[in-house]
């Protein structure tokens, strides 16, 4: 026992703890009131069960404890409720026979009231150890007095109960299940509630002082007849005295409470007004004493008023609810409020008085504004979602559709019902759309479907419409919400893009033929032009004076010689057209390889490329189109030179080498020393391009070609700079 | 066929083209070279006589369009394009570099004749004008610097006595120096004199009364 550890009251902690007993500290979790979300105020319950309470000490006194517990279970919603108290009028402080007994026990405890326990070891002990709320989880693991009590206390909830001044014990709440849990409000509501009958307690001990003074009185009174008259007027002055002091109760109560309590006569006219009139209505409580009740009221309420108290005093009918009501009040500045206002009504005296606890709820009444703006907000936030946003019913029928879905389709939100959404829809979208709605609604899984709906102009757009279900707790679908996404553009481009393709596939084949004709018109050209001026050159000499006879002879010889020549090239590129309606000829590859080197040496003379041949003798010959071939070959030598065409600080050279690594395979390589490849496994898809005008067409062709030879073709960066494409092509397999 | 005749130089890959070419334009008496490559021609020492140069523009190594423009910054002989496939911008960028014609193979040999011809001529008066300028500089580089310093003032109309009040001697000094820039210039009349000064870019004396 130190001195620092002694309480309030002056009663010493616990001293005599059980063996194998757990700590106090093992089932606190007071903190956790603050940590657990709390429920907003009850005022109307609070307000309902402080006029009980008033009420009840108007009338007896007596049952305010047990109105108390009540009161407290109601509020709190606990399992069962109490309150207990130190046995009062006991020796010493710390004298181990003082004891808690249960004043009051109300809910499924109840059957323990009147039961006790010993001072130093009850959780209410506790309590008064530490002045403060607790909130105890299965304290009969402390406890173990409390072990035979039938029902387990999962959490209990005790705040102390002061009288004067002095924690005199505790009023608790406790639940027996995890039904649910006590919060902060709880808390508050018992400190209010205890706090409100803590002057009860006050006033009981001073009515039961006053009936034992009476009864003193009475047996005093039988020796008075002897006593003085003077005796006898000191004990009555006395006795008078006590009675106002149980008259004051109220005063008392009234003036503690913080809400604002005003009591009226049958007339309407105040009696009795506490300090918070002053910070509610403006008015101290002198000032309204007397007056009517209607002061409070704006002039419009006061009729009404009159009218009503008139009536409830000959016919007993109440115009409004007493529990709860929210009216406006009239404050001295003549500002008008919102209150919410509980009345009670006893006898005094066979006088009847209306006690109204009056609350100023304006600022709830923000609160609450504030939520409606929000919700407000929400709405208008749904409205300008850049979106056509739809609600329907847990059985799939629309009841909401936002001021985009109705402007779009240019209707009213009346007519859907009428018109039926599905008469929105394009012909040819409306089943395809009803089946997966009714799906999605069915079996609860999101709606995801492609539709046209129908604009005001009666054009239709292609949309998105997408629907997703939300839950209650349980998995039920409460809502559906759905979002309609226009798509039309995004669709239309696919389209385009379709057709594109298609167009884009020939202009290749086009292009393709175009640069070979380029390549084959400068083949033929050079030799074309030297035959002419050949020609022209042996007129003139045999014009001359005298003809240059010689020379003549000699430039006829170059016209036959390059004539020929140009008829070569031209039998070579007929050599590369010739099989094209053939599909599988037996070719050697090096001779498509050397065709189409000499068909680019144009190209590789123009662009200064330098071209590098490693080709395999007798390599075996390969089965194909030998068009295609052509064509594969001539895309990637020609890619080969266009990737070199930025080299500036190194020489351009192509390398094209074939091999045959296997009986059963030709390879062929391209290899140039251009910048390489960012991305070797892409290159290969349709419109994939690196070139500012290329279709990223030709390598697809060329794969599309050489797997249809049964072949390969891939890419690889070479090392620092330069690619290399290679295929493979399987040889013709003897038979 | 003196070593004054015009000379055409024909630069070509193709051998076929040379040797049409070659054959060609010595049909109508033109001396001809001919040079596979840019390098080949640059490399050639050029005879002191009228020419003209027959370019192809797809040459390996350097370009036509190079060659050109290296050409451009010494003694060049103007050029006549040749082109396999010539493309407009190529020959745009030709013909504002000086080009005398442009033109795609097979071509015309009149054609091609009369450009020739017409860059021989051109080119031979470039050099008659170069070469009298060269013959004006050699006379006046025989001009002592004061008389250098006289002939502004004869140019510009000054007479003897005035001239000789500018530069501060007698005006019988000026009058023998007169009489040896005529000499030494072989100008026959003041009015030849003043047009040699012109050629030869010499101010004129300004007039300060």
């Amino acid at each position: 026992m130190t001195g620092s550890a002694k309480s309030k009251n002056d009663i010493p902690p616990a001293t005599s703890i059980p063996e194998g007993a757990a700590s106090l500290e093992s089932i606190l979790c007071t903190e956790e009131l603050l940590q657990r979300t709390s429920r907003p105020p009850d005022h109307a319950k609070e307000n309902a069960a402080l006029v009980a309470l008033a009420s009840a000490l108007a009338e007896s006194g007596q049952s305010i404890l047990d109105i108390l517990a009540g009161a407290i279970l109601q509020v709190t919603d606990s399992d069962s409720a109490g309150l207990s108290l130190l046995t009062s009028g006991f020796a010493t402080p710390g004298d181990e026979r003082r004891r808690f007994y249960s004043a009051t026990i109300k809910g499924m405890w109840k059957g323990h009231a009147g039961d006790g326990t010993q001072r130093n070891f009850d959780p209410c002990g506790d309590v008064l150890d530490r002045n403060c709320t607790l909130l105890l989880r299965h304290f009969e693991r402390r406890y173990p007095d409390l072990l035979p009590v039938s029902l387990a206390a999962e959490e209990c909830l005790l705040v102390p109960f002061y009288v004067r001044g002095n924690a005199v014990g505790s009023i608790w709440a406790m639940m027996h299940t995890d039904r649910r849990r006590f919060d902060s409000e709880d808390e508050r509501l018992m400190r209010v509630l205890g706090q409100f009958a803590s002057l009860a307690y006050q006033t009981l001990g001073t009515i039961d002082n006053l009936k034992s003074q009476i009864n003193a009185r009475e047996k005093a009174e039988a020796r008075l007849r002897e006593l003085t008259r003077a005796e006898v007027g000191v004990i009555l002055d006395s006795l008078q005295a006590q009675v106002r002091t149980g008259e004051e109760f109220h005063r008392v109560v009234v003036e503690t409470a913080s809400d604002t309590v005003v009591s009226i006569d049958h007339r309407g006219d105040i009696l009795l007004a506490n300090h918070a009139t002053t910070a509610t209505f403006g008015y101290e409580p002198a000032e309204l004493i007397g007056q009517p009740l209607t002061i409070l009221m704006p002039e419009y309420l006061r009729d009404l008023h009159r009218a009503g108290l008139k009536r409830y005093q000959e016919t007993g009918h109440r115009h409004i609810n007493w529990q709860s009501t929210e009216l406006i009040g009239l404050r001295k500045n003549g500002e008008e409020f919102p209150v919410e206002v509980s009345f009670g009504e006893f006898n005094s005296d066979g006088r009847r008085v209306f006690t109204g606890f009056i609350r100023d709820i304006s600022e709830r009444k923000q609160v609450e504004e504030a939520l409606r703006a929000s919700e407000r907000g929400l709405g208008l936030i749904v409205e300008t979602i850049p979106g056509l946003v739809w609600c329907a019913a847990p059985d799939g029928e629309l009841n909401y559709l936002n001021q985009r879905i109705l402007d779009y389709t240019g209707t009213r939100a009346g007519d859907w019902a009428q018109l039926g959404w599905k008469n929105l829809l394009h012909p040819e979208d409306a089943e395809t759309t009803a089946h997966a709605w009714s799906r999605a609604v069915t079996t609860g899984q999101p709606l995801e479907v492609q539709c046209r709906l129908r604009r005001s102009d009666g054009a239709y757009r292609w949309f998105q419409a997408l629907g997703q279900a939300a839950r209650d707790s349980a998995g039920g679908v409460t809502r559906w919400y759905g979002l309609l996404i226009d798509i039309d553009d995004r669709k239309n481009m696919e389209e385009a893009l379709r057709n594109n393709r298609a167009r884009l596939s020939r202009a290749i084949q086009t292009a393709t033929i175009g640069e070979f004709a380029a390549a084959i018109a400068h083949e033929v050209n050079q030799p074309l032009a030297a035959v002419v001026t050949n020609a022209q050159a042996c007129l003139r000499w045999l014009a001359a004076e005298p003809p240059g006879m010689a020379k003549a002879h000699e430039a006829a010889e170059r016209i036959v010689r390059d004539g020929k020549e140009a008829g070569e090239i031209v039998r070579r590129i007929r050599a590369l057209f010739r099989q094209a309606a053939v599909d599988n000829v037996e070719f050697d590859m090096n001779e498509v390889i050397g065709e189409v080197l000499h068909l680019l040496t144009g190209e590789t003379t123009r662009r200064r490329v330098a071209v590098e041949t490693d080709l395999g003798l007798d390599l075996s010959p390969v089965l194909g189109d030998r068009v295609q071939l052509q064509q594969v070959v001539f895309n990637l030598l020609l890619n080969g030179i266009e990737a070199m065409d930025r080299v500036v600080d190194r020489p351009k050279q192509l390398f094209i080498c074939s091999k045959q690594p296997n009986p059963e395979t030709i390879l062929v390589e391209v290899r140039d020393c251009g910048p390489g490849i960012k991305d070797p496994d892409r290159i290969f898809e349709a419109f994939f391009t690196t070139k500012e005008n290329g279709m990223g067409m030709g390598l697809a062709i060329c794969r599309s070609i050489i797997d249809a030879h049964r072949g390969r073709l891939w890419a690889a960066s070479g090392e620092g700079s330069g690619a290399t494409f290679s295929f493979t092509l399987p040889v013709r397999v003897a038979s | 066929m003196n070593s004054d005749s015009p000379v055409v130089f024909v630069v070509d890959d193709d051998h076929r083209v040379r040797e049409a070419l070659s054959s060609l334009i010595s049909s109508v008496g033109l001396r001809v070279a001919v040079f596979g490559s840019a390098a080949e021609f640059l490399e050639f020492e050029k005879p002191d006589a009228p020419a003209c140069l027959v370019l192809d523009l797809q040459l390996p190594g350097t370009s036509g369009l190079e060659l050109q423009q290296q050409l451009l910054a010494g003694d060049t002989p103007p050029i006549v394009f040749i082109s396999g496939h010539g493309d407009i911008p190529s020959s745009v960028r030709a013909m504002k570099a000086g080009a005398i014609e442009f033109l795609p193979k097979p071509f015309d040999d009149q054609e091609l004749l009369r450009s020739i011809h017409a860059a021989i001529d051109q080119d031979r008066i470039a050099r008659q004008k170069k070469s009298e300028l060269a013959e004006l500089q050699r006379r006046y580089n025989l001009l002592t610097p004061r008389e250098r310093e006289v002939l502004p003032f004869v140019v510009a109309g000054f007479a003897n006595k005035q001239t000789a009040a500018n530069l501060g001697t007698s005006e019988i000094t000026i009058g023998v120096h007169r009489g040896q820039i005529m000499r030494k210039m072989a100008a026959k009349s003041l009015a030849e004199l003043v047009r040699m000064a012109d050629r030869l870019g010499i101010a004129r004396a300004a007039r300060t009364v």
